[in-house]
């Protein structure tokens, strides 16, 4: 991956929005290459992660941006779409197959979820159990191995909340401080998970344009090159206790060996990186990352929470743009938001939020809990 | 007694007794090389060192272990039992013979505790027609034994 980078990146901001998909795509993508400074011309292929899409949507947002024959693939991992459309382009740059490549996502999941949920009626045994359930799952058995309490996770998920305010691309600004008791009042969703430490729905789209790492420096000499140092992907592998029925939270181990997979490719360890996104659909998870990811040791997470260590200027910020929970999480674009604040971190240009001379950042997504997706980006 | 036909909300997962007092039992697979215990049914071993193609059908259960639980503060989604409306249990429950099974729970959360017992029961979901569509949950070994 020596080769590759971050040429540019655009949004849409996420949201509640009554705009159809091919507008907010079509945004994202332009500002994307206007931030390359680059035009449509110049795109070579196009990889499109869009959940729940009807035949051909992706070939046919893309006649959004003109019609140049380009080839155009869809891909489809549920939450970790984005971040799998990225892999994907990052890996036929590296190839030497392109040397532009513009990486697109974005979806609807307000009307996502009402397609997915007509007739009501469940047809599998899976169907009856709700998906903030299986978090809940997680986090009950974390309280009893390690002394957990739901304050942890309000004040991660507060944190989170408090981030997004810094962004104008966050689905979720609280105008005013958000506060752990806040979080621990809302609506309770799955015990111990309330509503406030839960993803919003949303709506959203986001670009990022990865190229051959020498034309990032040629084609905008005046700021940093980002380049893409590791892209793993890896779905689960078989050990007792694993669920096969309905959706499910992820093993650990995969995200651990998807995780020390990507430290090896980019030759750092956890202990090198500024900044970290990770999948925080729900708190619980963003605090099992922590340990998953190496930023702190087994069993040390709730410690760490307490001394602010994953909070901007803290050791190791985590979720600096709110996060899945405040900056929202649409599914196909989501993952392309990590890159979209990576990359702006790593240039020195993500404003109020900005941490100071961040180099390495790491963009962690999971996918129907089933596939884990690390990329890791560096500053030159 | 005017006990009503029971169907189950998707074949080829657990079992309905004829004699309704009788736990149900779930329908899982053995590896019969490896020995290794699944649920639901599958054809080929999932163990990355095994893979065998030889597996057969056997009945999980009706106990088990509870590994976690939760309570969920929503209608069980597609279920006209007034019980369900205002929230229903999850649990994780260790079978016997290995595999962690994850299906909805009855009572409260104040009856759940990690490690405790518990036994599958059939739990009516809605009638359809002259039956009733039934999923398999589980709930506390009453006090002295199953």
């Amino acid at each position: 991956m020596r080769d590759v980078a971050v040429l540019g990146v655009g949004m849409y901001r996420f949201g509640m929005w009554d705009v159809p998909n091919a507008v907010m795509a079509r945004e994202a993508g332009l500002a994307a290459l206007r931030d390359a400074n680059l035009s449509f011309r110049d795109v070579q292929a196009a990889y499109v992660g869009h959940i729940f899409a009807p035949v051909m949507s992706a070939v046919r947002v893309m006649k959004e941006f003109g019609l140049t024959g380009l080839p155009v693939q869809h891909v489809e991992n549920a939450s970790a779409t984005g971040s799998a459309a990225f892999r994907e382009a990052c890996l036929q740059v590296a190839a030497g197959t392109y040397d532009v490549v513009m990486v697109l996502g974005f979806d609807k999941m307000t009307t996502m979820i009402q397609q997915s949920t007509q007739g009501t009626a469940p047809e599998n045994m899976e169907d009856a159990i709700l998906p903030a359930a299986f978090f809940a799952l997680w986090a009950t058995r974390r309280m009893y191995e390690r002394g957990m309490k739901p304050e942890h996770l309000a004040k991660i998920a507060a944190k989170n909340w408090n981030n997004g305010a810094l962004n104008p691309m966050a689905q979720r600004q609280p105008q005013e401080p958000m506060t752990p008791e806040r979080v621990l009042r809302s609506r309770m969703v799955a015990w111990p998970l309330t509503t406030m430490m839960s993803c919003p729905m949303g709506d959203g789209a986001a670009c990022a344009i990865v190229g051959r790492a020498d034309l990032a420096k040629r084609l905008r000499p005046d700021r940093p090159v980002v380049r893409v140092v590791a892209s793993a992907l890896q779905t689960e592998k078989y050990a007792p206790g694993h669920l096969f029925m309905g959706p499910i939270v992820g093993p650990a181990q995969m995200t651990i060996d998807t995780a020390a997979q990507a430290y090896n490719e980019a030759s750092v360890g956890p202990e090198d990186l500024d900044l970290v996104q990770v999948h925080d659909a729900f708190a619980i998870e963003e605090l099992e990352y922590y340990e998953l990811l190496g930023l702190c040791k087994p069993g040390e997470a709730e410690k760490c929470i307490e001394n602010g260590d994953f909070e901007l200027g803290g050791r190791i910020p985590v979720s600096t743009d709110g996060g899945l929970i405040a900056r929202g999480h649409p599914g196909g674009p989501t993952g392309l938001a990590q890159i979209w604040e990576t990359t702006l971190q790593l240039r020195g240009e993500a404003g109020k939020r900005q941490i100071e001379g961040a180099r390495i950042g790491l963009c962690h997504m999971m996918g129907g809990g089933s596939v884990c997706v690390i990329h890791i980006l560096q500053r030159d | 007694m005017g006990e009503k036909r029971k169907i189950p909300i998707k074949a080829g997962y657990f079992t309905i007794p004829e004699n309704a007092s009788d736990p149900p039992r779930l329908l899982g697979s053995r590896c019969q090389r490896c020995g290794e215990h699944y649920f639901p049914r599958r054809a080929i071993c999932a163990k990355a060192s095994c893979l065998a193609e030889d597996l057969v059908d056997v009945e999980l259960g009706p106990q088990g272990t509870l590994y976690s639980f939760t309570f969920v503060h929503m209608p069980l989604f597609g279920s006209s039992n007034l019980e369900h409306m205002d929230g229903y249990g999850v649990g994780q429950i260790d079978l016997p013979e290995g595999p962690r099974v994850q299906l909805p729970l009855a009572g409260r959360k104040e009856d759940y505790y990690i490690g405790q017992p518990l036994i599958a029961e059939l739990d009516k979901l809605r009638e359809e027609g002259d039956a009733d569509v039934v999923i398999v949950r589980f709930r506390p070994v009453a006090e002295g034994g199953a």
